[in-house]
């Protein structure tokens, strides 16, 4: 599965830059992230929680990163584990360019899906991963033009990010296709991670 | 016995309408997951998410904590406390590199869905629940997928132990030395120099195979003292018996093996001996608990079924006059892992290729197979057995001389048809008896050639494309012990046990585990034509080795041929006894052949007043064996073992006619008719249903179906969304005739039919495809074939 993609979102650059290094913006902005841990500067470990149809998985996912040019662009490789319902291994890259105010964000990425996971349908996959990539950003976007002071608040007290399929839901979307949204987006994450 | 109106028929030949079909529709069959015992406790499987991967760890802890869990069993622990499955009675004679492999994978998961460990619990709930919480740690390893690139030195090897990944090699023409091979392959290469035309072609044939109703399931049980009972899916019980004594170490004595009495189709792939069953079988004894394994259709999918999985690489030498002088073909199989027992996955390529030569008179050939390993699922039987990717290469190469040498592909063929049997093919394949041009003719009677290229003249002027397209299948008709042994390590014979009880009924044991082809019905009309009485008057029991006779299956199309000829011969040999104790209490001197059985007597055909009731005269030798002749004693019972000297062949042809939609390369196959020698019917409904599951399945198999690996080696085709069968709507009118000639090798002049039959389908297929686009010059040479794929060739031809 290809996924490649540009988005604007509303702050300068630098901005952008912080609060990609910000792992508690990160961790509300993946939907049913349970942990998202630093082991080194450029590795990472996260737990995401998913339902995805009949399965229910929790992905362990871990992540490199390389060839790190701040704040303007780095590559990574991640694989994500979740158990019974399969796995993601993911190759991404990331560029970061100055629109006016605000910042675009230029990514691309590889991932291979594995057992159950990957068995249950290739295009509809690619199309929802798409759709739900696009949410993360909406979030993280949202998260980050809240004025100054609020985001440790908002990183505290907001309990979205474990009502991911309620969410899913609301937006039309089903539960199954969620799942791999959120794995997705964890994907996403990582590599917006430095 | 009262006068029956039914028993004035001849019931050889009838169209009785089956026997199991009652309970079958009415709810009452009674399969492997209906069975259920006392205490009986439900297994799991994980299977592996990867294709091919280190095992670091398998923790199986927090399944063991989860409710209702009894056990876990690992790879380690059936590697330390059962034998391997390379076990002697399921290794063929042939030349291979055989995979040592256990009831789970050890060290190493080496395609998507190996077995990595089996959770059993109180409920199957449970045991899924359970399933989730083992922890497999895998370290991902190179997958190998490419049979061709396999070969290469610096492949990775899907078997570590081994030195590469070709599983088996090995040539079928120019005997049995390198010396005379060579001679061979130069003489082939003289001809194919010299000759008019020459065709050279690489014939792709995809993975796909049956996929029965019923899934495989076990239910094994154990008893101290009567040791192991296992019912099972499978199409030979006999064989199995052994297999689960030498793996679990049981005196085979003690291990009775019972295919239930329905199954739901088997098609050949619960033909072979599957490591699953002794996971179930091994927990079962452990346990000391009855132990059921359902197979799920996703398991289905990932593990069985898949066969095909082709290349051959095919070159013909012929005349301008359209005789056809040569083949010479190098064929590969990607046979997956290569773990399955019996058949070992590379059984079926290698009768594919022994078969691939056809019904043509061949003057030369230089043909020979390479089977690779893969990470894939093993090849398992199916169906036209190894030989629907060779008969759709032959059969499409011969209608590509035919357009070269511009000559009718039907002409082509009758022209070079094997004229009069026995015949030996070149690959040394022995066709016993029949009449080829018969069938030929018979078929080409049916179909006005002329009059179907005006129509597709005129078809053509205003834009609508028709074609014609033929085939045609020697097919085996049983397998002989000749072949038998070699291939598969087991007797070919048939055997039936016949009693006749004191009122009269005839019950027959055999050996074989039939999934659905009628045997009962079959078997019944034989019985009654040869006793005189009703169908309704016997009992067929098969499948259970505690009370039937040692068979090797119900495969290779053995009832018509072997187990319908044991059955007879074991009837000859009551009716001896029978007429002989007749004419002694008569008084008469008489043969056997002096007296009739019809409608429910046994009637002295010199003096018909001297007769007497077939109960009657069973009862007296079974429950009053006093005053026999000399020699004689009570009883009505008999084994007996049929075996034909020569291996035995049936013959098919056939033609379609298709019509394609040139905008969207969108098809249709609107007429399917064939010619069929199927010697002597015994219920012509059950053989036109044979025939036209067969044209249903290669259709299906051609067009639709396909098992998908990507290039993770991940399957992808595990459900009956993304592997597509056909449907009924898809399918096109099939009218099936006969043309045949009694086969002169078995008591009753019938012939084993059906498991062959698909090969045939998808050559005339594509055939009649590229006959309705032959203005556009297409070929097809790769399966599956589809509208998307056609509608590419068209627009690469400039057509759309």
């Amino acid at each position: 599965m290809e996924l490649k993609d540009q988005i604007r979102i509303n702050a300068p650059r630098q901005r952008v830059f912080e609060a990609l290094n910000n792992p508690a913006i990160l961790k509300q902005a993946i939907p049913g992230c349970e942990s998202l841990e630093a082991t080194s500067p450029t590795d990472f470990t996260a737990v995401v929680a998913a339902r995805i149809g009949p399965l229910a998985a929790r992905f362990t996912g871990s992540v490199s990163l390389a060839d790190i040019e701040p704040p303007v662009r780095y590559t990574l490789s991640g694989e994500g584990k979740g158990g019974p319902a399969g796995f993601a291994k993911v190759k991404a890259a990331v560029e970061l360019e100055d629109d006016g105010q605000a910042t675009l964000l230029n990514y691309s990425v590889k991932a291979d899906i594995g057992g159950k996971l990957g068995q249950l349908g290739g295009s509809i996959v690619d199309r929802t991963a798409q759709k739900l990539a696009g949410e993360f950003f909406q979030q993280f976007d949202a998260l980050i033009t809240l004025p100054p002071g609020s985001e440790a608040d908002a990183a505290a007290t907001d309990e979205t990010s474990s009502d991911g399929p309620a969410r899913a839901a609301r937006a039309g979307i089903g539960p199954l296709w969620w799942g791999i949204a959120a794995a997705m987006a964890l994907l996403l994450a990582w590599l917006a991670l430095k | 016995m009262s006068a029956n109106p039914d028993n004035q028929k001849s019931w050889m030949g009838t169209r009785l309408p089956r026997k199991e079909d009652l309970r079958l529709i009415t709810g009452q069959g009674k399969y492997v997951a209906d069975i259920v015992l006392p205490g009986m406790l439900h297994a799991v499987f994980v299977r592996s998410d990867y294709a091919h991967a280190r095992l670091v760890s398998v923790d199986v802890s927090a399944a063991l904590e989860a409710p209702g869990v009894v056990a876990v069993i690992t790879g380690e622990e059936m590697k330390t406390q059962c034998r391997s499955l390379r076990q002697p009675v399921l290794l063929p004679n042939l030349p291979a590199k055989y995979p040592t492999y256990y009831g789970l994978a050890v060290d190493k998961v080496k395609f998507h869905g190996d077995p990595v460990a089996m959770v059993i619990a109180r409920d199957k709930y449970q045991a899924v629940d359970a399933a989730e919480l083992v922890v497999v740690d895998y370290e991902e390893l190179p997958v190998v997928l490419d049979p061709e690139a396999a070969l290469a030195p610096d492949s990775p090897r899907v078997h570590e132990e081994e030195a590469d990944n070709l599983m088996f090699e090995m040539t079928f023409t120019g005997g049995a030395t390198d010396e005379d091979r060579a001679k061979n392959a130069a003489e082939v290469e003289r001809i194919f120099q010299s000759a008019d035309v020459v065709v050279k072609e690489r014939f792709r044939v995809h993975r796909t195979g049956t996929t029965p109703m019923e899934t495989r399931g076990v239910l094994a049980d154990w008893s101290a003292s009567d040791g192991l009972t296992v019912y099972n899916t499978t199409q030979r019980p006999h064989i199995d018996r052994l297999a689960f004594a030498d793996i679990l170490d049981i005196p085979a004595e003690k291990v009775r093996v019972i295919a239930p009495r329905d199954m739901g189709g088997g098609f050949g792939l619960k033909a072979p001996f599957y490591r699953e069953s002794v996971v179930v079988a091994y927990a079962c004894r452990k346990l000391g608990r009855p132990v059921r394994w359902i197979e799920s259709r996703y398991e289905s999918l990932m593990n069985i079924g898949q066969e095909r999985g082709q290349i051959n690489t095919l070159e013909v030498a012929a005349s301008k006059e359209g005789k056809l002088l040569a083949l010479r073909n190098r064929g590969i199989a990607d046979v997956g892992t290569g773990q399955i027992g019996v058949y070992w996955g590379f059984v079926m390529p290698f009768l594919g290729a022994v078969e691939m030569p056809n019904a043509y008179t061949w003057e030369a050939g230089d043909t020979d197979l390479r089977v690779i390993f893969t990470n894939k699922a093993c090849l398992t039987p199916s169906r036209a057995f190894g030989h629907f990717p060779t008969r759709f290469a032959v059969e499409r190469a011969v209608d590509i001389v035919a357009r070269k040498i511009g000559m009718e592909p039907s002409d082509l063929r009758r022209r070079n048809l094997v004229p009069r049997l026995p015949y030996t093919s070149v690959t040394g394949e022995y066709y016993d008896s029949g009449d080829f041009l018969k069938v030929w003719d018979n078929l080409m009677s049916q179909v006005d050639l002329p009059g179907f290229r005006r129509e597709q003249a005129e078809a053509r002027a205003q834009g609508k494309y028709l074609g014609i397209g033929f085939g045609c299948g020697v097919e085996l008709s049983g397998v002989a012990s000749e072949l038998m042994v070699p291939m598969e390590n087991q007797p070919g014979y048939g055997a039936a046990t016949v009693r006749i009880d004191p009122r009269g009924k005839v019950f027959i044991m055999g050996g074989d585990a039939p999934g659905g082809q009628g045997h009962e019905t079959t078997i019944s009309q034989i019985v009654a034509a040869t006793f005189g009485i009703s169908p309704e008057d016997t009992i067929i029991t098969t499948g259970d080795t505690g009370t039937t006779p040692f068979g090797s299956g119900t495969i290779g199309a053995r009832m018509g041929s072997y187990f319908a000829s044991a059955v007879r011969k074991a009837c000859d040999e009551l009716r001896e006894k029978m007429t002989h104790v007749l004419a002694h209490d008569l008084g008469i001197r008489a043969t056997m052949e002096e007296f009739a059985f019809t409608d429910g007597e046994i009637v002295y055909q010199r003096d018909p007043s001297k007769r007497k009731g077939f109960r009657e005269i069973a009862e007296r030798i079974v429950m009053f064996p006093i005053n026999l002749p000399e020699g004689e004693v009570g009883g009505l019972e008999t084994t007996a073992f049929f075996e034909a000297a020569k291996p035995m062949i049936c013959f098919n042809a056939d033609a379609c006619v298709v019509e394609v939609e040139l905008a969207t390369g969108q098809f249709k196959v609107l007429r399917w008719l064939t010619s069929e020698d199927v010697g002597n019917v015994i219920n012509p409904m059950i053989v036109d249903g044979q025939m036209h599951g067969a044209i249903v399945q290669g259709l299906s198999n051609a067009i639709f179906e396909e098992f998908i690996y990507n290039d993770q080696g991940q399957q992808m085709t595990a459900d009956f969304e993304h592997y597509k069968l056909a449907t009924a709507a898809d399918m096109p009118d099939i009218k099936v005739t006969y043309a045949s000639t009694p086969c002169p090798h078995t008591p009753l002049g019938t012939r084993g039919i059906g498991e062959g039959r698909p090969s045939a389908v998808p050559g005339a297929l594509c055939n009649a495809l590229v006959d309705a686009l032959v203005p556009f010059g297409i070929e097809i040479t790769e399966l599956p074939i589809r509208p998307s794929v056609l509608w590419q060739k068209l627009k690469a031809a400039g057509a759309v």
